[in-house]
């Protein structure tokens, strides 16, 4: 049987036409690629009438622009074409976090706006973008018009993952990210976040390596539906260290690392917790192995 | 909404909710019989069909994305010489899907090969990366064959396909 309720879809083509409908429709949805939306078991048939916004057809949303000092890529930019737009002017973590997402044909739905607003983290950017210290382009809806502000990305999530500004009508629109890049860069997924999110890890890792020390030293681990776990006081921990580091020390930070990670996230499974552990100990017997080499 | 668009080669318009999934779509308001499953956006990896000359997930695309799109399901694509070459690589490395993934894989298949095409450099040397292909692959998630078994049907489908383009 159809349902009766078919939501109104609205295609705006720029984004004044995007701010007079936001001045016509309360509580718009949103639309990017599509792929969380259409994934939640409440989708289809939905009692909802949300009326939705449809993204795909604002060209300004899909440029990537690069300067001397950023690279912008507009939120509606799909991970297809980011990973073969930009294999030259994109860091090696973002390229592994984008080749990550199984298969092209998912690659071209996935937008890179909609994946970081996603509320389950279940897709690699948010990790990958929040060690690259990338910001996130957010106009808010206020008072009758739009508000632009820059968010660090890895200020957007709370504790458990869960988007912050789920609540607020906003846009992400591009997402600014600095050229100066660690020489040491590591990302990585196990299990499928979409298929199995309840085994599935995503760490990413980055630093520069200066003589025997670290410097700029960034560390995430996502859990999709249960934690984005950054800790400033590991970084500076890290940063301090004098490498190479001896493997009982190297032992001893990473199971420091996962009690800290388990106290702020009870959800996370021992099985999760041990997985991120070592793959945080291989990065660390790594760089012992470029500075003995 | 009143939705016009064209399935394998007929013209049609529809009448459905605005965020129908295609799957659901051509199962319920089509009858596509090579669709068998609508998984809701879990990425099984079972609903592959091509838009404008494109393969998706018809589980993740909603209608209101498929105004005036040309959509081919297994159905029209099993008839064409594209198809042959995969069909003639089942038969060569004796290993070929189960019936109810036979349509996803396949068009799956179809949807590297064209990537393959499309890149010069495959396309002229025969080279390909088969660590890529085998995470390609990993989208139909049907356990019926080895990921090895898939690899070696692709290849064979590849040469196959090259061997045609080089001939015409």
């Amino acid at each position: 049987m159809e349902p009766t309720r078919s939501p109104m879809i609205h295609q705006p083509r720029t984004l004044n036409e995007l701010s007079l409908l936001f001045q016509r429709i309360e509580k718009p949805l949103l639309w990017a690629g599509g792929t969380y939306l259409m994934s939640k078991s409440e989708y289809y048939p939905s009692p909802s009438n949300r009326q939705i916004i449809d993204l795909a057809e604002i060209e300004e949303l899909k440029r990537i622009n690069r300067t001397d000092r950023y690279i912008d890529i507009g939120s509606m930019v799909n991970a297809s074409s980011l990973l073969s737009a930009g294999k030259l002017i994109l860091p090696s973590i973002l390229k592994s976090a984008l080749g990550s997402i199984i298969g092209h044909i998912t690659r071209r739905q996935i937008t890179i706006g909609g994946s970081v607003c996603e509320p389950e983290s279940r897709v690699a950017f948010s990790t990958a973008l929040s060690v690259l210290d990338a910001q996130a382009e957010i106009r808010q809806w206020e008072e009758g018009r739009f508000t632009a502000t820059w968010i660090p990305v890895n200020r957007l999530y709370d504790k458990d993952g869960s988007l912050l500004l789920r609540n607020t009508a906003f846009v992400l629109t591009k997402i600014r990210l600095g050229l100066e890049w660690g020489d040491f860069q590591r990302f990585v997924l196990i299990d499928n976040p979409i298929r199995k999110p309840d085994t599935a890890i995503l760490v990413a890792f980055q630093a520069t390596r200066n003589q025997t020390a670290l410097t700029k030293v960034r560390f995430s681990a996502s859990f999709p539906k249960k934690a984005f776990y950054i800790s400033p006081e590991l970084e500076n921990q890290l940063s301090l260290l004098s490498f190479p580091v001896h493997p009982d020390r190297v032992n001893s930070i990473s199971y420091e690392m996962v009690h800290d990670l388990t106290n702020r996230h009870e959800s996370i499974t021992e099985f999760q917790a041990e997985r991120t552990r070592r793959v945080f100990e291989s990065f660390l017997h790594e760089l012992n192995i470029q500075t003995l080499s | 909404m009143k939705l016009e668009c064209t399935i394998d080669s007929k013209s049609l318009t529809l009448h459905v909710s605005s965020t129908k999934p295609l799957s659901l779509m051509l199962i319920e308001d089509v009858g596509v019989k090579s669709m068998l499953s609508h998984c809701r956006g879990k990425a099984c990896g079972n609903c592959i069909v091509l838009v404008n000359d494109v393969a998706v997930l018809s589980c993740i695309v909603p209608a209101f994305r498929l105004k005036d799109a040309k959509i081919r399901t297994f159905e029209t694509f099993q008839r064409t010489r594209l198809c042959r070459d995969i069909e003639r690589a089942y038969r060569a490395t004796g290993n070929k899907p189960c019936p109810d993934c036979y349509p996803s894989k396949t068009l799956l298949i179809e949807s590297i090969l064209t990537e393959l095409m499309s890149s010069t450099r495959s396309r002229e040397e025969g080279t390909v990366d088969e660590k890529a292909i085998m995470q390609e692959l990993s989208l139909n998630t049907c356990p019926c064959m080895d990921a090895t078994e898939l690899l070696a049907i692709t290849i064979q489908a590849f040469e196959y396909r090259r061997r045609r383009r080089g001939t015409n």
